[in-house]
């Protein structure tokens, strides 16, 4: 069955205190629009509206919940409100600041501050040759610095990946969309439905939700600076699990990059989470460390060639 | 090692699963933990987390591949998981403490060591047959033993729910430990609540999970038990595993065959349910609940902006 898409609510529509502008982007749990509030300032409104459950026509401004879908939707609502108590207590230049929350239309919405730029998926999309070492180090450097600030507030991203890292016009980054973001360390965490995206969850996201850590965002930074490089999705982490296909970055990209930046990157995709880099910051001294020059050729014959060498002459002989 | 394991766990038509269970594995050696907390005691379900997460925790610890000495490690974990729970009702200075009872399974170098304590139970099951079965700490039992009572008097006797041995008690638990049980290829080894066996007579358990497909089968298992608890359902839960050590054919097991042989030496994979985990939870979100969500975030967002 084809899903209906739900109608935005219209250019110009008074929503509370803001002035719709236009939509920005519709996906399956929410719509976000551009707005200006009063005092005329551009600011980004995330509107809870899960399109399985709820739908609303064109011209209409509240959605049509069927009885039966009506536990379903409220419950729903439970992870956006997740999302909203994630962000509110973080105040950092690399995560995306949250305005204020309220209630209308039978839905709840969220403001957050606009930015002017663009996902770092159109990015490297849009700019393949921009792709370089130093890209790679500047932005992700800088996206960990939000990221460790997540960590910090004992919070976890759990769906990072290229298009959830906005990038400013003056090549900052910001961590956007916390729809999949958990309290860890909470005995009481509600029951809600694990959401991932496939190529950058992390091996615990599929199964063993309770080994879920620092690690398994930093597993998906991992397949977002290997997707920048390669220009698409990894290989996903369950079927990895059956059969790994992916190859290292090591391999692939040898003598493009530098090998200690792929060999970090190789690092963070390991699939034991006990073998990744264990905290952002560890991750992040890697990144920061200077590039060692590459170290010069092998001599030709090393130990272990001469002891297969020895060991092939003894048999011949 | 080579075996095919599924758990699962189901409220019943009760309000809270007080069940919890966990299996874990290294390279050469299976635990498998069911704790069923009890009703009527108001943290059951904290008794028999803890119970779970006592004994994983140890094994993971422990584990260098092998468990060196099974009975004598069953023993400390589930006295230390006795005494967790104590700890637990005088910190939050309890009246009573819970309780819950326990089973749990150490499988290695093909041999199973059991343990437990009260009326959850494990089932060996061989060739479609039950070869040996945990005795229940309960007063029903102990009545069928002196006679007093039939087999068929156990289900509606008005003590059947008084049991003797368990965690967390005012007494040192009963903790009855199993035979070296030498397995072969084939064997199921079921761990269950008495919410399953009140309602499926071990040997139809036998019958049914000879060559049955675990992950097919349980969940079917449990849905009869289940329907045979009526309106007043018990908690539900149920470990099954179908030990393999012996050269198999990988594709007829499939991908749920799960072969140990590549596992690192210090590595332990562990499965558990936790709080909140489980179906039948309240979903509903009341008005009230929303505006004090939505006034929750608005003062967060205010007390961070400048």
């Amino acid at each position: 069955m084809v899903q209906q898409a739900n109608h935005p609510l219209p250019a110009a529509f008074q929503l509370d205190e803001y002035c719709i502008e236009h939509q920005l982007s519709l996906g399956g749990f929410s719509i976000v629009y551009v707005a200006t509030d009063s005092q005329g300032k551009r600011v980004a409104i995330k509107e809870y509206l899960p399109n399985t459950l709820a739908l609303r026509g064109e011209g209409r401004t509240a959605p049509v919940i069927a009885e039966d879908h009506l536990p379903a939707f409220r419950y729903g609502m439970k992870c956006f409100f997740e999302e909203g108590r994630a962000l509110a207590g973080l105040s950092h230049p690399n995560v995306i600041r949250v305005l204020n929350f309220f209630r209308a239309n039978d839905t709840v919405y969220m403001v957050m501050e606009y930015e002017h730029g663009r996902t770092l998926q159109e990015l490297i999309q849009k700019n393949r040759a921009g792709v370089t070492e130093n890209f790679i180090r500047n932005v992700f450097t800088k996206m960990l610095n939000g990221l460790r600030e997540v960590h910090s507030h004992r919070l976890l991203h759990l769906d990072l990946k290229p298009s959830n890292i906005y990038m400013r016009n003056n090549h900052v980054p910001v961590l956007i969309d916390f729809g999949a973001a958990r309290q860890t360390l909470a005995c009481d965490t509600p029951m809600l439905k694990p959401m991932y995206t496939p190529g950058f969850a992390s091996p615990e996201h599929y199964n063993q939700r309770e080994l879920l850590g620092p690690w398994s965002d930093i597993y998906s930074v991992g397949a977002s600076m290997y997707a920048c490089i390669s220009g698409s999705t990894p290989q996903a982490a369950d079927s990895r699990l059956e059969k790994d296909r992916l190859a290292p970055a090591m391999v692939r990209w040898e003598g493009q990059y530098s090998d200690q930046l792929l060999e970090t990157i190789d690092w963070c995709l390991c699939l034991n989470h006990r073998y990744r880099p264990q905290s952002v910051f560890a991750l992040q001294k890697a990144l920061t460390e200077p590039v060692v020059a590459p170290s010069p050729p092998p001599p030709k014959e090393n130990w272990l060639d001469q002891v297969v060498g020895k060991l092939k002459r003894s048999r011949n002989s | 090692m080579k075996f095919t394991i599924y758990q699962e766990s189901r409220t019943g038509r009760r309000a809270n699963n007080e069940d919890r269970l966990a299996h874990c594995y290294s390279r050469d050696s299976l635990l498998m933990v069911v704790a069923d907390g009890m009703g009527g005691h108001y943290y059951g379900e904290v008794a028999a987390q803890i119970a779970v997460q006592t004994l994983t925790e140890a094994f993971q610890r422990e584990v260098k591949t092998r468990i060196r000495d099974p009975f004598l490690f069953l023993q400390t974990g589930m006295l230390n998981g006795h005494r967790g729970i104590l700890d637990f009702a005088g910190k939050h200075h309890l009246l009573d403490s819970p309780r819950t009872t326990c089973v749990a399974c150490i499988i290695q170098n093909n041999i199973a060591y059991w343990a437990h304590s009260g009326d959850s139970r494990l089932y060996l099951m061989r060739k479609g047959r039950v070869l040996a079965q945990t005795k229940d700490h309960s007063r029903v039992r102990l009545l069928v033993e002196q006679g007093v009572i039939t087999e068929d008097q156990v289900h509606d006797h008005p003590d059947r729910n008084k049991i003797y041995g368990c965690l967390g008690g005012q007494q040192t638990p009963e903790i009855e430990f199993s035979r070296k049980m030498t397995l072969e290829a084939e064997d199921v080894l079921v761990l269950c609540t008495d919410g399953v066996w009140s309602g499926l007579p071990g040997e139809m358990l036998a019958a049914t999970l000879k060559t049955a497909n675990l992950m097919r089968a349980v969940p079917v298992l449990l849905g009869q038990a289940e329907t045979r608890g009526g309106p007043h359902a018990d908690n539900l839960s149920m470990i099954a595993v179908r030990w393999q050590d012996t050269y198999v054919d990988e594709s007829s097991g499939g991908s749920s065959l799960i072969s140990t042989k590549s596992m690192a030496r210090d590595t332990v994979t562990t499965r558990m349910t936790g709080f909140g985990h489980h179906g039948g939870h309240k979903t509903e979100l009341s008005d009230e609940e929303i505006e004090l969500a939505i006034e929750e975030i608005r003062s967060t967002i205010q007390k961070y902006s400048k």
